[in-house]
This record gives structure tokens, sequence and C-alpha cells, in this order.
């Protein structure tokens, strides 16, 4: 076989010129934000094109997720920086992000600890109007809470 | 020549390649984490961190920046390439600071084999055992790769991405939660199966149009998106990913070293998937037409 192309093996000198050599790649990922994540799918059917805009925008405890998320042709969503699987379910998949991350929501839950027992019922009310809000009751039961709790 | 075995059955590929990955998680070349533009105080990035950064660098790609399906590594006709590429860069890393032993090859871990057991045994199968892998834990208790706050040699995890995707530093123990719940996931959380594999196996072409999540082929299906409906996503590669969770769960998924285990087997997977017929679907070139 033709030795046109030997190949070469790296060495401590030539990993770290490579590395310094595209260290701005890195640098430009790290400035990646998304305060909203907007999804462009496009199809044609029959002679008619289909465009949908699908925008996301996520916050856990009052404070924004903004990592890159997408809407797949299935409709499933993903969330780049958990490469491996999809979501049927929004939902589903932030309440993923909190067992993967818990670091980035220990703080966070031990405020939402403090904040949801000095809630007043009325207030709480309020707060969870438009969107279904998980809160632990006095058993420690977990209940899903929607506008209907009103 | 380097021939790559199962890690189940060779004693001398596990313990060259546990022994290899501790020698490049310490070796430092010179880049640091400033020089990456990691925030905080500047430190030394190792050889091993440099690819758990070039993974991420390449997963937050989008290829082309137009759509954000693909990426440079995943998603796409370019992911098993891509990792063909990244274990052979490993590989050499490794018989480097093996002391320029040529003859080692990264060891493969078929996870389908232990896909076979039930899904209660399977996260205490051998790979799991203390002298291979270890086994679950946030940090990792056991095995070569267990966290010990007193140790400084002890494996750490030094880099890893935030949920919003960033690169920071930390220093803590190896995460693992073997086939723990996933939300929205149906069933047992468990390891694909041989059928699995069988079923990609016998996919008649690598890929096709529109090239990404949505596709049919071989690619979609080993790398784990396609809905089969007897193999529902994630399956088969992403599927390892998701059994073994925490650090095997974002970007930084380098950061365990059973990460190359998985792709050794993936990679083993498409080898035989590009055999010539009647066994695979590749093609074959003769010694003389390779003379170019």
């Amino acid at each position: 076989m033709s030795d046109k192309n030997p190949i070469e093996r790296p060495t401590v000198n030539s990993i770290d010129s490579y590395v310094k050599k595209h260290a701005s790649h890195v640098g430009e990922t790290q400035g990646h934000q998304h305060p909203t994540s907007e999804t462009i799918r496009e199809a044609d059917y029959e002679g008619h094109h289909i465009v949908i805009r699908t925008t996301y925008q996520i916050e856990v405890d009052g404070k924004p997720v903004t990592g890159h998320m997408g809407v797949t042709d299935d409709g499933k969503v993903h969330y780049h920086p958990v490469p491996n699987i999809s979501f049927a379910s929004a939902l589903d998949m932030v309440k993923q992000l909190i067992n993967i991350f818990p670091d980035d929501f220990n703080h966070i839950a031990d405020k939402s600890t403090v904040a949801e027992e000095h809630a007043t019922p009325a207030h709480e009310g309020h707060a969870t109007t438009a969107r279904a809000r998980a809160k632990r009751t006095s058993t420690g039961r977990r209940v899903k809470k929607t506008h209907t709790d009103h | 020549m380097a021939i790559r075995e199962n890690i189940l059955t060779s004693a001398t590929a596990r313990d060259k390649y546990i022994q290899g990955v501790k020698l490049l998680k310490n070796e430092f070349t010179g880049p640091t984490t400033a020089d990456l533009g990691i925030p905080g105080t500047s430190q030394p990035v190792s050889t091993y961190d440099l690819f758990v950064v070039w993974h991420h660098v390449a997963m937050t790609t989008f290829t082309p920046p137009s759509q954000s399906d693909r990426n440079a590594a995943h998603r796409g006709p370019v992911f098993l390439p891509w990792h063909r590429f990244m274990l052979l860069q490993l590989e050499m890393n490794l018989q480097r600071v093996l002391g320029n032993d040529t003859t080692f090859g990264l060891p493969y871990w078929d996870w389908a084999q232990d896909g076979e057991l039930s899904p209660a045994r399977q996260g205490r199968a051998a790979i799991w055992g203390r002298s291979y892998m270890g086994g679950s834990g946030a940090p990792v208790a056991t095995g070569p790769f267990a966290f010990n706050s007193a140790d400084p040699n002890s494996w750490r995890v030094r880099i890893t991405a935030s949920v919003n995707g960033q690169l920071i530093q930390v220093n803590r123990g190896l995460r693992r939660q073997l086939g723990a719940a996933v939300q929205g996931l149906p069933g047992p959380n468990r390891l694909p199966r041989k059928a699995h594999t069988a079923a990609a196996l016998n996919q008649p072409v690598y890929d096709v149009a529109p090239w990404k999540t949505s596709s049919d082929g071989f690619r979609n299906l080993i790398e784990g998106w396609q809905d089969d409906p007897e193999i529902p996503s994630p399956s088969l590669h992403n599927r390892v990913h998701v059994f073994i969770g925490g650090d095997m769960s974002p970007s930084t998924s380098p950061n365990d070293p059973v990460f190359y285990l998985n792709h050794c087997n993936v990679d083993r997977v498409w080898e035989s998937w590009m055999r010539p017929v009647p066994a695979g679907h590749g093609r074959a070139y003769t010694y003389d037409s390779l003379n170019v």
C-alpha cells in the first residue's frame, strides 16, 4: 500500500500548538446564549410551501435557561447541551435538565423552597395561573397545580 | 498492528486502557483554560480533557449554521466518521503515553451483550465491577475512577458543561446513574439488545435525505434517533449514554472513560456493516486499485 499519506502521530508539542491554533473556536461557542430558541421547519406539500416557526422561552424558578433548544420534524424537542435524547414533552425535557445538571439548580431549589414555605395561598395562586406547576403539600406529596385550583 | 478487543475478555487491553487514560488525565502539555476562554482562574488543561472540550465544541457547531439539527459530530452522516477520527486520535495518544506501544488498541464494550440481561441486572454487569469501570454514584465510589477527595490523583472531572451549554471549571468526582429513570421515557431505562444491533446491520443504506435525525438508514439507527416501532428512540448509541446518565449525559460526555468503550463498539458495528456483501453492505477495493 502507498505511504504517500503517512500517519502523523501526536506529540506533546503538536497537541499544544494545535489547541492554541484552534482555541478561538472554543471561545466562539462559549458565547452561545439563547434567551429564546426559535426553530423553523419547512416542507413542500401538494404544491404548497409550509413554514412553522416555534419559539421556546424556558425559565426555572424565574431564571432563564438559555441553551439552544430545537424541534425536529416529528415534533420532538431537543436541547443541545444534552445531545443524546429528544423528548415528546418540553416539560419532561426541563425536568430531566434539572436531574442532569443538579449543580445549576441546587441554589435555586434552596431559594424556591424558602419562597414556597413563605408564600401566601393567594400570591401562590396568581403565580400559577398560566402554567402547570408542581408544589409540595404539607404531607410532602407532590401534586400538579393548575389554574383550575382557583 | 493494534487489535481492538472486548474489554471483558482481554485483561491486558483493559489494564492498558485504564493506565493510559489516567496518564492522559494527568498530562499537561501547555494549553490552559484561559487559552480556551473557559471562565475562572486559569488552570492547565490535560490532554484527556482536551478531548472533552473538542467533543463539546463539535456538538455546539451547527453544520451548516443555517439549521439547528445537525452539528459537526452528531445528528447527521458525519456521526460515524467524526467519532472514528476521535477514537484514532485518542488511541494514538494512549499508545504514546504507554511507551509508544503501537500494539495497543482501544477496547470496546459490547453493550448489547449486557442488554440481554434483565434491567435490574444491567447496572450490576461485569463492566461496572471494581476491576473494570467501577459502578454507579455521584461521585462514583468504586473501581479505577472512584473519587477520593483526599487524593488529588483520583479521577476528577475538571471541565464540564453548564445547563446553558457553556464550558465551566469544576473539581469533583465522576457521576453515573446507571439505569435511573428518565423523565418522559416509558419503561425501564435499559441497554440496547442484540436484536437492535442486528436491525442496524440489516439496514441497506448508510444514510438518506434529509440527512438528519428523521432519516432512514444505518447511521440514524445506530446513532439512536430513528423511531423504529420495535426500537424506540433513544436507541443503540444514544441509549447507552442515557442508560449511564450522569456525566455521560451532557456534551462533555467524554469525561467518563466509558464514552470511548461505547464509541469503539459503535465503530466496530459500523466496520461490520461496511464489510463486503454478503456479510456487510460496504465496498471493497482490491490492493491494486488503491495504488493510485
